[in-house]
């Protein structure tokens, strides 16, 4: 209080403005407010902008469901046919490339020296434009999991200069006191399955270029970095990697090392450059080393072409399709319930203070 | 030379009859630790002792102490610990993200609020400046030299001119006036507007030029700085002689120096020991009931959290297997070392990960919003900006906006709040002939029930019209009373009007520019009145009253004419009358007596009984014509009669015990016999708008009590007159003026009367809680009003009875509460708050109202008028009563709309941006590991969301103000708090929760396969950019879902908001640093934006997202509307514009119309009443004797000033 006092026989000091002030912090020196009335009697103090008031009336929502459903249903049909367009082929082959008596203990099996070779045989049940990308597709598999994203040294895989920033690697950082490029478990895990495919008997070739994102190759994997110890460290991992090609070529751990957002996930693993006609079989010989059983995972082989909109994808279409339905429905709905039992807009009756006049009390 | 001389003999003369006091005196240490000493004049012999500098400072903080000080004020925050907190478990090894997440948004806001916290304190800083360096004069060598105040050191010889304001508490030496004396005003330390006089010690009063001052060499030993401001011992030695001081000859920092040229004094007390600046408190800062709301709302959100993160660890524990053999899991990672060990760890994580959940920004926002609102839009509403007085609203808080919109119970006071405390010279009879040709309201309200045209008569032309003087009838004015049937009964009027009152002019001696100083507005109007007629109060001496009459010998002759004041029989409330007696210059001995009528016609003198009846008929139409009474008498005393009581009055005068009760007794002595000269009638005009006020805001479902001090009669007809009250209203009245109190009270016995008083209170509240209970079970039963008066109240608050008082109260539409102390309106504000939890607000305008403002939710002063006290206590203050309407029904329901919408906001958009973190946790295992970018997820709160929701916060209007005043029934939807319930909560948690699984499963389900035509896969991160990029547009757009009022501002932010996000991410995925940081959204955006499915993806899911909303609120809107939108679909059609018209159209009513037809409705036995109301003078020490205070009662010195004090007026322009 005191403070004020003061200030006000401050504000008497000077002779013009002998009036009570209070000049507390957040008050207003009255001239001054004077002064900012008069000058700042704007649209936006007297809270009188401009401005659309957007009134939920039926014509609004009638019209904007109807808009939605005009635009969503075409989207979803096109999308939709894009996808139907797309011919996808899937082949579960985890659990039968063990040999059946091998079955009780699969783990065993596929950490064991048994020849691990396997022959699966696919039909073409209908036309398929080149290019067809061939996936592998692992299920229950946490590439997201927060131990295992984090286990990875970017500016070691840019540089050669960075070669000893393994800190985020472990336990995969080194091997016998030398750092492992690239370390951390996403490379020392790279999947280590192998796929070689022919077509009555005629191999089909399988090209592993160009499956990785651009970005990825130029800027994220340098032309210089080599791959160094790897795979030599105490625990059994997946692939190795070919120490005489620098990593930005290995596009085979470049798509590996971009991590899947889910534990069910698929990896381009290379594309058919040739047409494949309805009704071929397509004899796939695979190396099935990749131990995904002690977790229970399972492995799939894809083929598949794509359109425009990527691969096979009828949750999009079927998405904007429902959505643009619904809303087709409920514009459909809204129309006739207003048709038979219309509310008049702005009906004072419907006020609290009109419905139950007691109730101000 | 003589009269020096003679002074000094004075002096010594006082000094020798003192000689005891100054050998007791003399027996304090001068340099005891609890003593101060002071050498006046001499700044060499003070410096050993190091006195305070007279600079003050209010700031909080300085350079150094800035940053510690002000971060820990910020600390204090609960939601800021928590950040901390979070930020310093995001830099251990458990945390998934990396600390900038939590630091960067912690920093930003404490960087928000430090910055305004800088703000703040360097306008205090400024304040502070610009007083500490206003100049006074104080003395050097011989001349008096101007220095800042600063500069001012204890010792100095400071001169004061008139109007100027002490810079220091200053030992009073001398004075320009005669007897040393110098009139203070402190209003702005009690709120007081009457003058104070301070008397200066004889010894000093010559020290007054400057050449004399310089020789003053004094000693001053005083008591050490302290916060009384009413005492003050101490001792002044001047040559070897040692008087006392006492707190008259002290003048206080923060008073001004009125009526006086100059005045000279010493300074004793400077800077922070003033005693102004020792009762430096802060007034207690008040939370608002949403905040408190909000809060709870925060600690559910906590546990919310809590589970989120325990669900998050037991699935942990559960599915983290070491024959995960891709996670290289050891027996030596202790973090991973048994199942309990990784759900206590996972705990930790993913409290880190989804410590977004808490909207960290939000009390900063809110803030802010607030800030804006209270400076911007309260301060500078054109609405509430009172021309007259120049005064704008004022926000002194910015706490309080949406409290605004929530009140529920009103407490007013009256008189000056209500009332203008304006009071009119109106009518008056004299000798049984009514004079006064105006029309008051009530009469015109009559006569309109009644069909009858009201002729408003012409105003004779050049009719006096002036601030307390609305009189006009050609038989009085300018003489011509003189013709009337009896001009010497007119000349008793005038003459009694004249001389019989405590006024103080002020001013030039002129009628036009002469100020009354009064205790009562009434007695000003009077005098005033008296002016008009001819009788010129000009001058006044303790002894004499000069006034300068027209006409009374002969038409046009001027004659100044001093009349002797021998004795002022004061006012009081037992009393209820005042008389003078006072010697003619001829010598002639007259008593003149204004009072209540029935005082003064039970003191009549005998046989008069025509005159007697027809003044009495005049009354009671006075009376009913809403005016205030009072009856005029006069006697004619013989000398001796005269001077057998003059020594009884003066023995009286001076008796020790009983002084008053001997001084009523002697004054009845003389009080008799009187002869009738007839009757005055004020008008009490009531504020500007109140009547029309106080309907809408009964209508909004406000509740509006009055607390006056006022007689329960004149509380009535003001609750009449104000429309609280009406006929058809059943009243319970509780007073202490019955006959069995009375009959006790006459007994005597205390104890007896409390016992009797309290059954009475309690029997009388019991019958009418029965009562009223009855009411309420009927169906159409009439509304209930309570009147209660102070004394009844005291024992009605008593523990055993609040209950009782409290539900009566509660089923009552108003509640008038008559003669209360400033405590008891407190008690009875915290009565309803505390008791039933309701909203409560306390408007009022004088010092006595300060509890009450401080004890309600929300306080509000009027400002402008009186003194500052109420405003200084208040958290808002408002010119005018009739600025409730807007200050509550428009801004408050706005504060109170937006802030809800604000919270609700904060609270969806928050829970939606962790709920997909959330369910991304599910399907990786529970590992905690995150789903957004570092950068993305602290920029989400701060960056991407922040603005939008800030111009939801300014700009949000759900109907205009216009129709917010029309229709102020809308403003029971902020009682009942519809916008803030749980149930509104579980809705947007709804959205929230629907919304992120729209987000989250649309993305991740469709991005499984081939996203473009060259068959690339997406990774984690692709995967989550796209999440986030539909997450932010769907949360803006939002914003503009549930705006009712959308201007350019909504569409810069929310358009602006959603391209800073994409700018950020072009820039921010298109850079590499050398530095080792997971690149893991390099490149990202671009990506995405290279395929088609991006932009599908893009258009679908914020849409389903919004879709959802978009129905709830068609749905509800459609079946459950609530009362404003319907409103805004009956005025869909109107501009903003043509709104205004339309109020003054539909209401019928003018206020003034409105207000004369609720008078009208006076009931019959109250019209009866003459309408008597006289606040007494000393009704304000009244209630500090009920307080505990003391107030020193002094006839002549204590002169209140009348309502309007003197500001100088700032020119218009």
């Amino acid at each position: 209080m005191s403070s004020n006092m003061a200030s006000s026989s401050a504000g008497s000091g000077d002779s013009s403005a002998a009036r009570k002030n209070s000049k507390r912090p957040k008050c207003i020196d009255y001239s001054s407010a004077l002064l900012s009335l008069t000058l700042l009697d704007s649209k936006f103090t007297q809270q009188e902008l401009p401005a659309c008031k957007p009134i939920l009336t039926p014509g609004w929502v009638i019209s904007t469901f109807l808009i939605v459903s005009v635009i969503f249903i075409p989207l979803g049909v096109i999308s939709l046919f894009a996808s139907q367009d797309v011919v996808e082929i899937v082949d579960r082959y985890d659990n039968d490339c063990i040999p059946a008596p091998a079955r009780t203990n699969k783990v065993a099996f596929i950490q064991g020296a048994a020849p691990k070779s396997c022959n699966r045989t696919l039909t073409v049940t209908k036309r398929m434009k080149q290019p067809i990308y061939v996936y592998y597709q692992l299920e229950n598999f946490y590439q997201n999991h927060r131990r295992y994203v984090k286990s990875r040294s970017d500016s070691q895989l840019r540089s050669p200069k960075f070669e000893n920033q393994i800190s985020a690697c472990k336990p995969e950082d080194d091997a016998g006191g030398k750092p492992i490029v690239p370390c951390g478990l996403i490379a020392w895990s790279l999947f280590n399955d192998t796929y070689t495919l022919s077509r009555n008997n005629t191999p089909l070739a399988v090209n592993k270029k160009g499956i990785a994102w651009k970005s990825d190759k130029e800027h994220k994997f340098g032309n210089k970095v080599f791959p160094k110890n790897f795979q030599k460290g105490n625990l059994t991992g997946g692939a190795t990697l070919n120490p005489d090609i620098p990593l930005s070529e290995q596009e085979d751990l470049i798509v590996w090392m971009r991590t899947a957002a889910l534990p069910t996930f698929r990896k381009l693993y290379g594309k058919i450059e040739t047409d494949l006609e309805n009704g071929d079989t397509i004899q796939v010989t695979l190396q099935n080393n990749y131990n995904t059983y002690s977790f229970s995972g399972k492995k799939k082989l894809v083929l598949s072409t794509t359109s425009w909109l990527g691969g096979k994808n009828d949750f999009l279409g079927i998405a904007y399709l429902t959505v643009g339905g619904i809303c087709f429905f409920l514009a459909l709905a809204f129309t006739i319930m207003y048709l038979v039992k219309p509310r008049r807009l702005g009906d004072p009756s419907y006020l609290s203070w009109n419905r139950n006049p007691g109730g101000g009390r | 030379m003589v009269r020096s001389s003679s002074l000094n003999g004075d002096s010594s003369a006082s000094h020798r009859r003192t000689p005891s006091r100054t050998v007791t005196l003399g027996h304090i240490q001068p340099q005891a630790p609890s003593c101060r000493t002071v050498y006046c004049n001499d700044r060499d012999s003070n410096m050993p002792v190091r006195f305070k500098g007279n600079s003050i400072s209010t700031t909080k903080y300085n350079v150094f102490t800035f940053l510690p000080k002000g971060l820990f004020e910020q600390f204090r925050r609960i939601a800021n610990i928590y950040f901390l907190g979070i930020s310093c478990l995001s830099l251990t090894p458990i945390s998934p993200v990396s600390p900038i997440t939590n630091v960067a948004p912690l920093s930003m806001v404490l960087l928000v609020s430090l910055i305004k916290e800088a703000f703040e304190d360097w306008k205090r800083f400024q304040n502070d400046m610009s007083i500490n360096n206003s100049t006074v004069e104080i003395l050097q060598g011989q001349q008096w030299v101007p220095i800042p105040w600063r500069k001012l050191q204890v010792g100095d010889i400071v001169k004061i001119k008139q109007d100027a304001f002490f810079p220091a508490d200053i030992l009073f030496l001398s004075s320009t006036n005669p007897d040393g004396i110098c009139y203070v005003e402190t209003a702005n330390l009690d709120g007081e507007t009457n003058l104070k006089i301070r008397k200066a010690l004889e010894r000093t009063w010559d020290y007054l030029v400057p050449e004399k001052a310089s020789e003053f060499k004094g000693e001053i030993q005083c008591e050490q700085p302290n916060n009384s401001l009413y005492t003050f011992t101490g001792n002044l030695v001047v040559q070897k002689q040692t008087l006392p001081l006492s707190p008259d000859q002290l003048l206080l920092r923060g008073c001004s120096l009125r009526n006086t040229e100059y005045i000279v004094g010493a300074v004793v007390f400077t800077g922070h020991e003033t005693k102004v600046m020792m009762n430096a408190m802060n007034a207690p800062s008040k939370r608002s009931t949403l905040e408190k709301k909000l809060d709870k709302l925060i600690i559910t959100i906590f546990c919310v959290l809590l589970t989120m993160c325990l669900i998050g660890a037991i699935g942990c524990s559960i599915v983290t297997d070491r024959e995960d053999l891709y996670l290289g899991l050891q027996k030596s990672d202790w973090e991973y070392h048994n199942r309990l060990a990784i759900g206590f760890f996972t705990f930790f994580t993913l409290i880190t990960l989804f410590s977004s959940i808490i909207p960290i920004s939000l009390y900063v926002s809110i803030e802010m919003i607030k800030f804006i609102q209270s400076t911007q839009f309260i301060n500078r509403d054109l609405n509430m900006y009172h021309a007259e007085t120049n005064t704008p609203a004022l926000a002194r808080t910015s706490n309080l906006n949406e409290e605004l919109g929530q009140v529920e119970y009103i407490f007013s006071d009256k008189t000056g709040t209500l009332t203008r405390n304006l009071m009119e010279f109106f009518k008056c009879s004299i000798g049984g002939i009514s004079y006064g040709c105006g029309v008051t309201e009530i009469e015109r309200g009559i006569a309109q029930r009644n069909g009858l045209k009201v002729h408003e008569e012409e105003r004779s032309t050049g009719a006096i019209r002036e601030k307390g003087f609305n009189f006009d009838d050609p038989r009085l004015m300018r003489g011509a009373w003189r013709n009337e049937p009896d001009p010497d009964l007119c000349k008793e009027l005038f003459r009694c009007l004249a001389i019989c009152h405590t006024v103080l002019p002020e001013g030039d001696e002129s009628p036009e520019k002469i100020v009354y100083q009064a205790a009562s507005p009434d007695e000003a109007a009077l005098v005033t009145a008296a002016k008009n007629f001819g009788f010129f109060f000009y001058r006044r001496t303790p002894t004499t009253v000069y006034v300068r009459e027209s006409h009374v010998e002969k038409m046009g002759k001027i004659q100044d004419v001093a009349y002797e004041i021998l004795n002022v029989l004061e006012f009081n409330s037992t009393r209820k009358r005042q008389s003078v007696v006072c010697r003619y210059p001829d010598g002639r001995l007259v008593l003149y007596c204004k009072g209540a009528d029935n005082v003064i016609f039970e003191r009549l003198a005998d046989g008069m009984d025509d005159v007697r009846k027809v003044t009495r008929e005049h009354l009671e139409h006075f009376g009913s014509s809403g005016l205030r009474t009072l009856c005029l008498a006069y006697r004619d005393l013989d000398p001796e009669t005269y001077n057998s009581w003059n020594e009884k009055f003066i023995q009286a005068k001076s008796a020790l015990r009983d002084r008053e009760k001997k001084l009523d007794e002697v004054a009845e002595l003389i009080e008799k016999d009187l002869t009738l000269i007839g009757s005055t009638a004020i008008e009490d005009k009531l504020q500007e708008g109140v009547p029309n006020c106080i309907e809408t805001l009964s209508r909004a479902g406000i509740k509006i009590w009055v607390l006056t001090g006022d007689k329960m009669e004149t509380a009535i007809n003001i609750a009449y007159a104000c429309n609280l009250i009406n006929n058809d209203m059943k009243q319970f009245i509780i007073s202490s003026e019955t006959d069995a109190i009375r009959e006790a009270e006459e007994r005597g016995d205390q104890v007896e009367i409390a016992r009797v008083i309290k059954e009475e209170v309690k029997k009388e509240l019991r019958k009418s809680l029965e009562e009223a209970q009855l009411y309420m079970h009927t169906v159409a039963g009439p509304k209930l009003a309570l009147v209660i008066d102070g004394k009844c109240l005291m024992y009605a608050l008593d523990p055993s009875l609040r209950v009782t008082l409290l539900s009566l109260s509660l089923n009552c539409t108003s509640v008038v509460c008559c003669r209360v102390s400033p405590l008891q309106k407190a008690q009875v504000t915290s009565l309803v708050r505390k008791g039933a939890k309701k909203i409560t607000l306390s408007i009022g305008d004088g010092a006595n109202d300060v509890s009450m403002i401080q004890a309600a939710h929300v306080g509000i002063g009027i400002s402008g008028m009186e003194g500052m006290q109420a405003v200084m206590a208040s958290d808002f203050a408002i010119a005018q009563f009739r600025f409730l309407t807007d200050l509550l029904l428009v801004h408050g329901r706005w504060s109170y709309l937006r802030i809800c919408k604000v919270v609700m906001y904060f609270f969806y958009k928050n829970l939606t941006f962790t709920l997909t973190q959330f369910w991304f946790t599910f399907r990786t295992g529970f590992s905690g590991q995150r789903f957004y970018d570092d950068w993305f997820q602290s920029l989400y709160n701060v960056f991407f969301t922040a603005l939008p929701v800030i111009v939801l916060g300014l700009f949000e209007k759900d109907v205009s103000a216009s129709l917010s005043k029309r229709y102020p029934e809308l403003y029971r939807e902020g009682i009942r708090n519809s916008f803030f319930k749980w149930r509104v909560v579980a809705v947007w948690a709804t959205s929230a929760v629907y919304q992120s699984l729209v987000c989250y499963l649309f993305v991740t389900t469709s991005s499984f396969g081939a996203i473009n035509s060259s068959g690339k896969i997406f990774g984690l991160w692709d995967v989550s950019t796209l999440v986030f990029t539909c997450l932010v547009i769907a949360v803006n757009v939002r914003i503009l879902l549930m705006s009712n009022s959308i201007t350019r501002w909504h569409y810069i932010t929310v358009g602006g908001s959603i391209l800073a996000w994409l700018v950020f991410a072009f820039v921010y995925c298109g850079i590499t640093t050398s530095r080792d940081r997971n690149e893991n959204v390099y490149f990202v955006i671009y990506v995405l934006m290279s395929t088609f499915y991006f932009y599908f993806t893009l258009l679908l899911i914020p849409a389903v997202s919004l879709l959802g909303d978009f129905i709830y609120q068609w749905v509800e809107r459609w079946f459950y509307p609530y009362d404003y939108q319907i409103v805004q679909e009956i005025h869909r059609h109107e501009s903003d514009a043509s709104k205004a018209d339309h109020l003054e159209i539909e209401n019928e009513l003018t206020p003034q119309e409105a207000r004369s037809y609720a008078i009208s409705q006076l009931p019959r036995e109250l019209s009866k009443h003459t309408g008597f109301a006289f606040d007494s003078p000393g009704y304000e020490s009244f209630f500090a004797s009920q307080l505990g205070v003391y107030a020193p009662q002094k006839a002549w010195d204590v002169a209140r000033r009348a309502s309007m004090r003197s500001r100088p007026k700032v020119p218009k322009k």
